[in-house]
């Protein structure tokens, strides 16, 4: 073995290291300090507006959210927004991206429209929704009286269930794209020959549609899955603009209390309390995510 | 042994055919319509905007909505008038931080990227899965920390504060697609440079770099959009025109119960316009990348 080769792979350790050194350091600073940080602050007594009553109370921040009705409603309704958001976005992308792999004239204007709401700011599209819903003037209650459907206007927003509802379609439709795109990317590398086989088995659409698809989707379906329940759970952008967590709490999600008991109530040590509940359930969901792309061999470097 | 099967020749109605269109239709509108919406009341005069029934078009179009955020005489008023005239000042922040996010992000990336499309290094499976596990932490478990952070240095309202903050962002997302396109650029060009006796620099500058540029221009298309639709960091980390983005300034329109619908409106199609044309420009490498890195959020 001569020098030469034995030498080379140090090398390339420390270049690789080198090149790296870069982006580690701008996200040590910027990512592992402050939530390191954070879960500091998650044991202070620590509220900007009574600066003097500022000291280190250990756990007694979240011994304290057992017993706050506030705290447990959002996780409540965050847990329900994610079941229905999901539950909705699985059935609705997949019927998109089977639709969008077939051969049909239009095929790459639907692609793009679909990539539609996946470029606008949830904000935008609370207030989209906002003017669409309205009571008064919205265009749901313009369509839907043109079409017969209801004798007047409805105000979709005041009651709990119905603010909860329409919130649960607005955050759908921001992310139905991307749940489309991860779907249709599987379902082009299903092999045809895996069809032709089941067709010449005389199996029908259903049975092609449950033997082949499905099985062969399982793993980007994990994928979307495990990504669009992080998304749901963390949503706040879109809510806070249509409804801003009413009326009373019943769309008021974890992620939106959080940001109001900071920024309202400048409240910086529970903030981070809730804060830490939300990260430690998200890295509870991400191990599955990272665990999945191993298996998958897509970690291979 | 074969058997043939007996096709029978007289007319079948092509259902399958006509579901998909049915459903491709329905899809079209259920995608297209919302926004079809908001760009057509931006349009309208305000009256025409909340009519009952609705016009479903602009009966007498009109820019006024529009040209009330060049003219600050004008929007002064129209109701709502401190976010009309904020909204020209957020257009520009937002411009500013978006561009600089992305091209930090893309220095910073391809450097990392090089080395996983290129190098052999021990604890590079784990640096990756690091990257990735940073994009998985919810930015509100890093919002307090970094707030009192940039409260500290004196950087609270400024652009710099939000460049870094989503450069974090938008970096574990670039690494992932540059290193997959990385790794589609033969290794032989790079060699021949070496040949010809190019430094590591010089190869990379001229030889590597323009042959990847697709890819680099996809990263930056989507570092440029993770920061200009950003919401809860600009809402804690701006207070003043001075660096305020688009989405802060939006959200004041809903929060304001004098607001036309019809500014609104106009204020929304401005805030989507950018993301919405970089999205269909570069619409197949955006797709291959999102495939690919499975990535937002």
């Amino acid at each position: 073995m001569s020098v030469l080769t034995e030498r080379r792979p140090l090398g390339d350790n420390a270049k690789a290291w080198a090149l790296n050194a870069p982006a580690i350091v701008v996200i040590s600073l910027l990512v592992a300090y402050p939530i390191g940080y954070s879960f500091y602050v998650s044991m202070q007594r620590n509220n900007l507006k009574r600066p003097r009553a500022k000291r280190f109370i250990g756990l007694d921040n979240y011994k304290a959210l057992l017993s706050d009705d506030a705290f447990l409603s959002a996780l409540k309704v965050s847990a329900l927004f994610v079941l229905v958001v999901l539950g909705m976005t699985v059935v609705l992308a997949l019927l998109l991206a089977l639709v969008l792999n077939e051969r049909f004239r239009g095929r790459g204007l639907l692609l793009s429209l679909a990539l539609l709401p996946w470029a606008m700011p949830g904000v935008v599209n609370g207030l989209m929704w906002r003017t669409i819903f309205d009571a008064k003037t919205g265009a749901l209650n313009g369509l839907l009286t043109q079409l017969g459907l209801i004798d007047s206007y409805q105000a979709w927003l005041t009651s709990g269930t119905g603010a909860f509802l329409f919130t649960a379609l607005a955050q759908v439709w921001n992310t139905l794209p991307f749940s489309v795109i991860i779907l249709l990317a599987g379902l082009s590398t299903i092999p045809s020959e895996l069809y032709d086989a089941a067709t010449v088995d005389r199996a029908g659409a259903f049975r092609r549609f449950t033997q082949v698809t499905i099985p062969w989707l399982l793993h980007p379906l994990l994928i979307v899955l495990i990504l669009e329940t992080m998304n749901a759970f963390r949503a706040f952008d879109t809510i806070y603009v249509l409804t801003g967590g009413g009326p009373g709490d019943a769309t008021t999600t974890i992620a939106l209390l959080d940001v109001q008991t900071v920024l309202t109530f400048t409240d910086f040590g529970l903030g981070s309390a809730y804060a830490w509940v939300i990260t430690a359930i998200t890295l509870l969901i991400s191990v599955g995510y990272i665990g999945l792309l191993y298996r998958k061999g897509n970690f291979e470097v | 042994m074969t058997t043939v099967v007996q096709v029978p020749l007289r007319y079948r109605v092509p259902f399958k055919k006509i579901a998909l269109y049915v459903l491709a239709v329905a899809f079209g509108l259920y995608l297209v319509l919302p926004f079809y919406w908001i760009v057509a009341m931006s349009f309208m005069h305000e009256a025409d905007a909340i009519a009952v029934p609705p016009s479903w078009v602009p009966v007498h179009p009109t820019l006024e909505n529009y040209l009330g955020f060049v003219n600050p005489d004008a929007a002064q008023e129209l109701v709502g008038g401190r976010a009309v005239s904020e909204t020209p000042y957020s257009l520009r922040n937002s411009l500013v931080v978006a561009t600089a996010t992305a091209l930090l992000n893309l220095v910073l990336a391809t450097f990392a990227a090089y080395s996983f499309s290129r190098l052999k290094f021990r604890g590079s499976q784990v640096l990756l899965l690091l990257y990735l596990l940073t994009r998985m932490v919810p930015g509100i478990a890093i919002i307090i920390p970094f707030y009192l952070l940039m409260r500290s240095f004196g950087l609270l309202d400024t652009y710099l504060a939000l460049i870094l903050s989503y450069t974090t962002f938008a970096l574990p997302i670039t690494i992932w697609i540059l290193k997959d396109f990385f790794r589609s650029v033969p290794r032989e060009l790079e060699e021949a440079a070496r040949v010809d006796r190019c430094g590591w620099f010089r190869t990379m500058w001229s030889v590597f770099l323009p042959v990847a540029a697709p890819g680099l221009v996809a990263a930056a298309v989507f570092a440029f959009m993770t920061a200009w639709n950003e919401f809860m960091f600009a809402l804690f980390l701006t207070s003043t025109t001075a660096a305020k983005t688009i989405p802060v300034v939006a959200a004041n329109f809903a929060t304001d119960f004098n607001t036309q619908f019809t500014v609104m409106a106009a204020a929304g199609v401005l805030a989507v316009v950018p993301p919405l044309v970089l999205a269909l420009l570069f619409q197949r490498k955006l797709v291959q990348g999102m495939a690919a890195g499975s990535v937002k959020g």
